[in-house]
């Protein structure tokens, strides 16, 4: 019998703790899902001082990366911060991961079900999604559709699941050889930005894997995923109940009060997640 | 600010609220009926119980063969068991989403549509 588990990564830059975030989703997951969680982080030593290790199964340590962008991240429609951002390198999950059978998502995923687990139950190989509901009611989801006006379908590489395979390891050694060459690869598909995403490195590859076309390489992921943006914000987070407040259109500064139950949403905001997650202590 | 308009933005607010709240809990009621065998995704739809309850209707209830939300086949091997299933699951989330759905339309406010401390 194969083993099963969830992996997620965490590098740390001066402004966001994503290793916080890990000890949440690792309880999430325990809690909803039943599985165990590994951390694969380039400040191991930090998440063995700061935090109660035994949330995770096991914690594997990679090089911290030394040329990563610096990027803008918003918190709100009013508030930005500049920062590394270095959530690359995730082609390296297939040989990282403890497990035959994985689910690897973003740290910002906050699980509120049980869906992720029927991936395991899946005959396919590659699951992964192919949309995102947005919470807000009036915003387009173009950008989401494709990964440029001209190019190929977009997939998210938030939450994935994979099986140890020659063609998934071929895959992922595809993922980083994009990666690796995406100057090269935002010409051939049509990028407007040199920032490499693992979004776009994942739906090149999918589209390479099915022969330079749609096709069947990668299948759905079970159950449903649903986002807001970084210029919305996570109010409140109790267990599966989460309150959000969204931005308004054309009026900047000012949002639309929302809430879920039971649904997994990924939270762009990094910053008020934070926040939510500094409430409560995280080692209780 | 003149009064009426001040009533009006009012207003205009809570229906914000109140529209993205509606299409949330539709989406809610529209995850909670995501049913999985072996692997495979059924979205219980209408048509997914009338078509099934017709085949049991007809004595088909051992090894159908129905295709899932991605058009996948799969061996249903007790159609009974299925259709009970999904029955008792679309009916646990319709009054789920009956039960939210009469609670907001009783707010009257953005503050009573939001569970917000």
């Amino acid at each position: 019998m194969s083993n099963k588990g969830i992996v997620v990564f965490a590098n740390n830059n001066d402004k966001i703790d994503y290793v916080k975030q890990c000890v949440d989703l690792a309880k999430r997951a325990k809690k909803y899902l039943n599985l165990p969680v590994s951390i694969i982080t380039d400040c191991a030593d930090y998440v063995k001082t700061a935090y109660d290790i035994s949330v995770f199964d096991q914690i594997i340590s990679i090089n911290p990366r030394l040329d990563s962008d610096v990027r803008r991240f918003k918190d709100g429609t009013l508030a930005e911060h500049r920062s590394q951002f270095k959530n690359n390198k995730r082609a390296c999950v297939y040989n990282l991961s403890p497990y035959d059978e994985t689910i690897v998502t973003d740290s910002d995923v906050v699980i509120c079900n049980d869906h992720f687990k029927y991936a395991f139950d899946s005959d396919e190989d590659f699951l992964i999604y192919d949309d995102s509901t947005d919470l807000s009611i009036y915003r387009t989801q173009e950008e989401f559709e494709y990964i440029s006006e001209t190019s190929v379908k977009f997939y998210w590489a938030t939450v994935f699941f994979f099986r140890k395979t020659e063609k998934n390891k071929m895959f992922f050694e595809l993922v980083d050889h994009i990666e690796t060459n995406f100057s090269h690869y935002c010409k051939v598909y049509q990028l407007r930005t040199n920032y490499f995403r693992n979004d776009f490195g994942f739906s090149i590859a999918i589209h390479i894997m099915n022969g330079f076309q749609e096709g069947d390489f990668a299948h759905k992921m079970p159950g449903r995923l649903f986002h807001i943006l970084d210029t919305d914000l996570l109010q409140s987070m109790k267990n599966e109940h989460l309150v959000f407040l969204l931005e308004k259109e054309d009026y900047l500064g000012e949002y639309t009060l929302a809430e879920t139950k039971d649904l997994n949403v990924h939270v762009m905001n990094k910053f008020s997640l934070m926040r939510e997650l500094d409430k409560e202590p995280i080692n209780d | 600010m003149d009064e009426r308009l001040e009533k009006a933005l009012e207003f205009s607010n809570y229906m914000v609220t109140f529209n993205n709240k509606k299409r949330l809990l539709k989406e809610k009621f529209e995850t909670d009926l995501l049913y999985y065998v072996r692997g495979s995704q059924f979205t219980i739809t209408k048509e997914l119980i009338t078509f099934v309850g017709f085949l049991v209707d007809k004595g088909n209830t051992t090894d159908v063969v129905l295709t899932d939300d991605n058009d996948y086949p799969i061996r249903i091997s007790d159609l009974e068991d299925f259709y009970d299933e999904i029955i008792d699951r679309y009916f646990s989330a319709a009054n789920e989403y009956l039960n939210e759905y009469e609670a907001l339309k009783l707010n009257r406010s953005v503050e009573s549509i939001v569970d917000y401390e």
